[in-house]
Parts: C-alpha cells; sequence; structure tokens
C-alpha cells in the first residue's frame, strides 16, 4: 500500500510541475498584456478570514489589523527611513516629554463625506481609553499613556501623555484615528457589526467583505486628501494553493519557499523582492526551572553549540541570517555590528562547560521548522556533552507553558524583530522581581541590574542620538551576557510581476510589503 | 409502545446532555486560553496583552468567573437557543455556524448520495460475479481508494481537474464580487465550486459502501428465491436490482445515516485543501485558537446532527423491515 501511495504522490509531483510548467506561458502573456494605466489596476492578494476591517472587529492574529490601516489614517506614518507626517502635517515635544502638539492637514473627509475635525481626534483617544482597539498601541505596563487630549484651535491639538517616554511618538502617531460622528453612540465596539464600523479617512474604503470566503475589496476613496492612489482597487481572494494561483494569474504576488525560487528568477515577467529580517525564531532559558542556566558559562557553551548558519542552510535553505546575539536584527535600522559574535566553535562550547554534562527539555511548537531546529539543536549539542529531549506540543500549548514559565527551554517564533528597541526593554529589561508580569515576554529568572538601568534610560531618553548610543550598549551588554539565544531572522521571498505592478515597498520597521500602506499609494521621487 | 418510545428518549436526552457537559469541560481543560499569543505565522503580526488587558477581555466574555457558574450559564443559553460569542470572530456562534453549514452539508449529502450509489450498485455487480475477473478488479480498485487518505485524492483533483485542465475553480465556494444575472448562474457558479469537495468527499465512504454492499448481496443471492430467479431465467439486471439489491439494502440504509459522521470529519481537510467556506476550516480554527463558545457551538450542532441521523436510522430501519417493529 506504501507503494501505491508513493506513485500517487509522485503523479502528484508530476501533475504539479506540469501543471505549474502550463500555466507559465499563460502567465507572462497576462504579465505582457497586462501594461495598464494606473487608474484601471486592480490587485487581487491571497485572501482568507482576518475579520471585519474595523479596529475592533480584526482578528488579533493574522494580518487583519494591516487591512483595517488601509481604511483607517492616523496622525503619523512610516516609510523606509522613519516616521512621517499623515493626517498631522507637523508636530512638537514640548514640558519636558509631556505634551505633543500636533498640527493637521486640512480638507481630510471620512468615506462617507464627513469632514474630520480635531474632534475627532480627542474622541478617538478618549474612547480608545474606554474601548482599547484590537491593536492598542496607547497601553503601556498595562496603563493608559494619554491624560488628556486639548483641542487649541481648528488645525492644531495638544495630547498630554503621563510620562516622557521615548517610544510615545510612535505610539500616539499610530493608533487610527475614528469618526466620532459614528462611533459617539457607540456603547459596545466589539459589537458593532454595521458596514459604517469600516469607515475611516485612508486612502481606500471598504467595498465588500465575505467571512466564509475570506475574501474583502477595497476600492481607491476619490476623496482622499494625501497621495493619490496607485491602484485602483484591491481584492483579497479565497486560494487553495498559493503558487497554483499565482501562476494562473489569481493572485498577484505570492512568497515561495527557497525551494521553488528558481522558477522565478530567469523570467522576466516576474521581479523578486527579499523580504526584511524581521521575523525570527529564539531560544528562551527559564533559569527560575533550572538554575544552572544563570551560570554564564552554560549560556555560551549553548551558543557556540549550537550552529545556527546550518539552521539557515536547512531549515529555511539560505532564505535567512543568523540573528544578532544583542537581539536586534542585522536589518534593523539600529543593530548594532560591533557586539561579541558566536559562530559554531564546539571546542570553545566545551571549554565553557569545563567538562560537565546536563540534560534539558525544549519545548517546541508542532511545525515543520520548528521540529527541524529542535532536532538539529539536539545533534549539535549532544557532542558538546549536553543532553536534549524534544517536546512539541501545539502552538497554543508551548504559548500557555511559555506564559505559565513550565519548560526548561523554549523555541519560540514571532515578527517584531524590526519595531521600536524599547523591545529590549520589554524583553530584557522587566525587572521581574517586581513586574511578574506573566504575560510579557520576559525571560523567567534572569536579572541583570545594569541591563535594566539602561532599558529604562533608553526609555526616557528623548534625545534621539543619546538613545541610539543606550540602545547601542544594551546589545553590547545583552551579546556578552547570552540571556536567551536569538536563533535566526527569516528572509523570505516576495515575487510580483513587475509589468502589472511595481509599487511594492518596505516600511523601516516591517517585512512585508503587502502590509505597507504606501505600497498603494504614489510615491514622491 | 408508548413505553419504549419514553425508554428511546430518555436515552437520547441523556446521551445529549452527556455531550453538552463533555463540550464545555474539554476545550477548557485543553493547554492554552484564547488571549495568549507569544508566537505567530510568518505572514502575520500577533498581539501579546498584559494582564489587565487579558484580564478585561476575560470578564467581558466572563470567562473569570469559576467554572461551575460559567456551566450553568452555558447550559441556560443553550436551552434558550443561544449559543453564545465567538472570541476570535467577534459574532454570534448561532450566526457564524448558520452561515457554514449549509456549504458543508451540501457537499456532505451530495458526497454521500454518490458513494452510496456508485458503492451500492458496483459492490451488487462485484458480488453476482464473485471471484470473477469483474470482482477482482473492482475489489482491487476499492482496496485501493479506500486506503488513500481523501485529501490526498482532493490535492490530485485540484491540480489535474482545477489547474493543468482548468476545468474547475482552484478554490473557494463561489466566485468572489461578482453580481449575477440570474439566480441559474448563481447556481451554476455554486455547483462547479462544489463538484471537486463533493467528488473527493465521496471517496471517504465509498468504500465502505461497496464493501457492504458486496457482502449483503453475496448473502441474498445464496437465497433460495434467487436461484429461482436464476432458474426461471430472468435477466441479470432484473435479477441484482429488483430481487437481490432491494433485500439487500437494509445495511446499507443504516449505513447512509451513520456515514454523515464520518463525512463531516472528512469535509475538514477536504474543505481546507479547497479553501471551501464550510464549518471545517472553522472548526480547525476555533480548536487551534481556544475559541471556546465557537468549538461547543460547532461540536454541540455535529453531535445534535449524529443523534438525529441515529434516530433516523433507527425509525426507517424498522419501517424497511417489518420483522424489527
Amino acid at each position: 500500500m506504501r507503494r501505491i501511495l508513493g506513485i500517487l504522490l509522485t503523479l502528484l509531483i508530476i501533475m504539479n510541475i506540469s501543471a505549474c510548467s502550463n500555466s507559465n506561458d499563460d502567465t507572462k502573456a497576462i504579465a505582457e498584456e497586462t501594461v495598464e494605466s494606473n487608474n484601471d489596476i486592480i490587485i487581487r492578494l491571497a485572501g482568507g478570514d482576518w475579520g471585519f476591517p474595523s479596529p475592533y472587529l480584526h482578528y488579533s492574529r493574522g494580518p487583519g489589523g494591516f487591512k483595517m490601516y488601509l481604511l483607517f489614517d492616523s496622525l503619523l506614518e512610516k516609510d523606509e527611513n522613519g516616521i512621517i507626517p499623515w493626517i498631522a502635517s507637523e508636530w512638537r515635544i514640548e514640558n519636558e516629554g509631556k505634551d505633543y502638539i500636533f498640527t493637521l492637514n486640512d480638507n481630510i473627509l471620512w468615506h462617507d463625506g464627513e469632514k474630520l475635525t480635531p474632534e475627532d481626534i480627542k474622541f478617538t483617544f478618549d474612547y480608545y481609553k474606554q474601548h482599547p482597539p484590537v491593536w492598542n498601541s496607547l497601553n503601556v505596563n498595562g496603563k493608559y499613556i494619554v491624560k488628556n487630549v486639548e483641542i487649541i484651535d481648528e488645525t492644531n491639538l495638544k495630547i498630554v501623555v503621563d510620562s516622557a517616554n521615548a517610544t510615545y511618538l510612535e505610539r500616539l502617531g499610530k493608533a487610527r484615528i475614528l469618526p466620532k460622528h459614528i462611533w459617539k453612540d457607540v456603547k459596545d465596539p466589539k459589537k458593532f457589526h454595521s458596514e459604517k464600523a469600516a469607515i475611516g479617512c485612508g486612502p481606500y474604503r471598504f467595498v465588500e467583505y465575505n467571512r466564509e470566503q475570506g475574501a474583502y475589496k477595497f476600492e481607491a476613496f476619490e476623496n482622499y486628501w494625501g497621495p493619490k492612489q496607485r491602484v485602483k482597487a484591491i481584492e483579497w481572494v479565497p486560494v487553495s494553493d498559493e503558487i497554483l494561483a499565482f501562476e494562473k494569474g489569481e493572485i498577484d504576488t505570492v512568497s515561495p519557499s527557497p525551494d521553488i525560487i528558481g522558477r522565478y528568477e530567469k523570467d522576466k515577467g516576474y521581479a523578486i523582492k527579499t523580504n526584511k529580517g524581521f521575523w525570527g525564531y529564539r531560544l528562551i532559558f527559564n533559569m527560575e526551572k533550572r538554575s544552572e542556566l544563570k551560570n554564564i558559562n552554560l549560556r555560551k557553551a549553548f551558543a557556540y553549540g549550537i550552529d545556527r548558519e546550518e539552521m539557515v542552510d536547512k531549515v529555511s535553505r539560505g532564505a535567512a541570517i543568523a540573528a544578532s546575539m544583542g537581539y536586534i536584527s542585522k536589518e534593523h535600522i539600529w543593530y548594532n555590528d560591533n557586539i561579541q559574535k558566536y559562530s559554531y566553535e564546539p571546542e570553545k562550547a566545551k571549554k565553557f562547560l569545563k567538562g560537565k554534562s546536563y540534560s534539558f527539555e525544549i519545548l517546541t511548537g508542532n511545525k515543520g521548522a520548528e521540529i527541524k531546529i529542535a532536532e538539529l539543536i539536539k545533534m549539535t549539542l549532544k557532542d558538546i556533552g549536553i543532553e536534549i529531549k524534544i517536546k512539541s506540543v501545539d502552538m497554543k500549548t508551548r504559548d500557555a507553558a511559555v506564559k505559565n514559565k513550565e519548560f526548561e527551554i523554549a523555541l519560540i517564533g514571532h515578527g517584531g524583530w524590526g519595531s521600536d528597541p524599547d523591545s529590549l526593554r520589554e524583553i530584557y529589561g522587566t525587572d521581574t522581581q517586581e513586574d511578574g508580569s506573566p504575560s510579557s515576554n520576559s525571560l523567567p529568572g534572569y536579572y541583570n541590574e545594569k541591563i535594566i538601568e539602561l532599558s529604562q534610560k533608553q526609555m526616557k531618553e528623548l534625545d534621539k542620538d543619546k538613545r541610539k548610543e543606550i540602545i547601542y550598549r544594551l546589545q553590547e551588554l545583552i551579546a556578552e551576557e547570552v540571556p536567551q539565544i536569538p536563533l535566526y531572522n527569516t528572509r523570505s521571498y516576495f515575487v510580483f510581476r513587475p509589468l502589472k505592478y511595481d509599487g511594492w515597498m518596505y516600511t523601516y520597521d516591517h517585512h512585508y510589503p503587502e502590509h505597507c500602506k504606501l505600497s498603494y499609494l504614489v510615491r514622491e521621487k | 409502545m408508548s413505553k419504549n418510545i419514553f425508554k428511546i428518549s430518555v436515552g437520547y436526552v441523556i446521551t445529549f446532555l452527556f455531550i453538552i457537559t463533555i463540550n464545555f469541560f474539554i476545550p477548557r481543560f485543553m493547554p492554552g486560553d484564547p488571549f495568549t499569543y507569544l508566537s505567530s505565522d510568518e505572514s502575520g503580526m500577533n498581539v501579546t496583552y498584559s494582564d489587565e488587558e487579558m484580564q478585561k477581555y476575560k470578564e467581558y466574555y466572563g470567562l473569570n468567573k469559576p467554572l461551575g457558574i460559567q456551566f450553568v450559564n452555558y447550559i441556560r443559553n443553550v436551552l434558550k437557543g443561544n449559543l453564545g460569542y465567538s472570541i476570535i470572530l467577534n459574532d454570534e456562534v448561532s450566526k457564524i455556524i448558520i452561515s457554514r453549514i449549509t456549504w458543508t452539508l451540501g457537499i456532505v449529502i451530495i458526497s454521500i448520495i454518490i458513494s452510496c450509489f456508485f458503492g451500492t450498485l458496483l459492490g451488487a455487480v462485484s458480488a453476482y460475479n464473485r471471484n470473477g475477473l469483474i470482482d477482482k478488479i473492482i475489489y482491487s480498485v476499492f482496496m485501493i481508494i479506500s486506503e488513500v487518505p481523501a485529501f490526498i485524492i482532493a490535492l490530485i483533483f485540484l491540480f489535474y481537474f482545477a489547474a493543468y485542465l482548468d476545468i474547475f475553480p482552484l478554490s473557494g465556494g463561489f466566485k468572489p464580487f461578482v453580481e449575477y444575472e440570474s439566480s441559474f448562474e448563481n447556481i451554476t457558479d455554486i455547483i462547479h465550486h462544489g463538484v471537486l469537495p463533493a467528488v473527493s468527499l465521496s471517496f471517504i465512504n465509498i468504500g465502505n459502501f461497496y464493501i457492504l454492499s458486496r457482502n449483503s448481496m453475496i448473502d441474498i443471492l445464496q437465497k433460495d428465491y434467487i436461484i429461482t430467479a436464476n432458474a426461471k431465467g430472468l435477466n441479470k439486471s432484473r435479477i441484482i436490482l429488483r430481487h437481490a439489491l432491494r433485500n439487500a439494502i437494509l445495511p446499507i440504509v443504516t449505513r447512509i445515516f451513520l456515514s454523515l459522521g464520518t463525512a463531516i470529519g472528512g469535509a475538514v481537510l477536504i474543505e481546507n485543501v479547497f479553501k471551501y467556506p464550510g464549518l471545517g476550516t472553522l472548526m480547525r480554527e476555533a480548536v487551534f485558537f481556544r475559541d471556546y463558545p465557537l468549538i461547543q457551538g460547532i461540536f454541540l450542532i455535529m453531535a445534535v446532527m449524529v443523534i438525529i441521523m441515529n434516530l433516523t436510522a433507527d425509525i426507517v430501519y424498522k419501517k424497511l423491515d417489518p420483522r424489527l417493529k
């Protein structure tokens, strides 16, 4: 029976290849024919149900929030280099970092034709205090950061915050602004399912959403105040197999695995971008449960005893980079390259172990890549005298175990490696003796006063250059200490048809072009 | 007679109560909760809630109350027909299920009809030609089909009929963003999208129907009245269809109702292959993200459907076989 199954699978692969080859010619033809004027372009992307695109109804995980971002604008936006003006044309920070004064652009309209006023901004920040949206940037350490909003005049307003904090400009700037005339009477926004809940002042307006199919349609908002839209409409359609759908022309972008990227490299009909390494895996030590891990030499033995380049080659097939031991991604604008580096050196690792042997359990999720990583770790660590037992569970079980500190060593993969470097404070700089928040990403049992001090200091430092210095120093310290092991950051591929649409861009802090609002707008040269 | 009905009714009520109890407790005993996310997929983001935020959400969904009180509230709501509010999808569970169940039931029922019809017919042909070449060929083919997982068959169909031959769509239940000019056009599109999922799903049960029909027919074909029919010189199809199959059909009828559970289980995988908008994809998501009300709602509906099917099988079986009355 296995033989029969084998034959069937071979048949399947052959048909897959022939199906792809067949449609490849069609695709070229489509690409060549579709030199449309920008105004006529309809972009089709792989769909999937990520919730109704209102700030309260998109799902907390997945890309639902990015869809909502196309409908709703914020005071500030992000481009390749940093934060840029958006609804607010300019801003200044006063009163030692506690007052943020924003000047608003004129003639901004909501999708229903009403005019945006400073009242809407004030209402939004007041409303979010009572009703936190799904993606909530305005809570820090469980507290709402906005004390009050004062309208100065028709175009200026002041937002008073609870303390001076280097991350507040971005936090205030990315909150999505709500229309007061629609939301003022909504008592429970989680049950507000009207299409009015999708009315924003963003470049695209909501047209259709079908939850069962995971289909969405947005169209360019003709009275948009800002940069002109480059595409007439964006449609997210149901897709069973992304490669087949892409090659049949049903969708316009795809993220193929490194094994098949060769199909697109030599074909002029396609263009390939490499996504930024802002998604990655790390190995967390639970020093509360296994106090031996408090020994820095043991942690360094792990760092030298794990072959991270091998993981990049074998698990990610080259589409990744070994992560920096200072945690900040190597493609982050504030990455410090002058820190201690750890290549695979088993002899050095053995010296750190001083002849001792250990045994640990690694808790991992049940995805293929995670299990492969854990297996590679097990094999390399065995050579230096560390026995590893792998425990694989489903994602939610693993996350709950990490949250409840019920693990010895955990392997976890997540995004956000390109975000504000305050992430260093959230991971390394939480004083676990005072703030034992089990939901934070803290490292159980790890405590380093200097790291905590610098983490707190960078958060309060409003001078960009001085803050950068602190972040650089933090990366040095963290790399020396090895409180956890960042393994690698993925650099997956993004393939599209440039003749149909070539506006794809990356903001400085995010790894995927489809999620960036500016990818769909005309850019100033 | 009325005592008998009472007994059966009590049996079903106890089964129902047992199911809703299990339905409530099992999801809650699974590790994890709906609000803890520390990891994410590469294409997405995840939100890590603070303790305060998690507490707020738990209060909002009533998950901060003691388990006993939650259970009593759940029973009370179920009896009122309220299946709760989905934590992940932010909508009423009953509304979500209703919007999906027709898709799943559509392909499940069609698949059972296909598998029952072809399985039974070929089983009868096989039995009539027992140990002959036709029997051996059909038997071998069905043995292979029964062993190959239906989702592999679904993938083969997807690649061959949708991608290579381009005669069926690659995914979904209907063309998105299309305004149909007539209901006929709408129905045609839905059928066009449903063919591959339904046919793939039929492979889950077809082997069972074939074996059942073949065995049952072999029994019947040895009966005296079939020998008489043969002796009278009646033609083959008349003997198979009129005299033998009619009497061999009893276990097949029961199997039709009992195969519903297997087919719905299979639909979970098939729907995922074709991104078909049914309950299967939803069930996977609900369990994956620990959406307690949604898990409860889906499993409750499915359990009720299976109970109803069992009951129907009991009734129909008794109607068809007067000896059981």
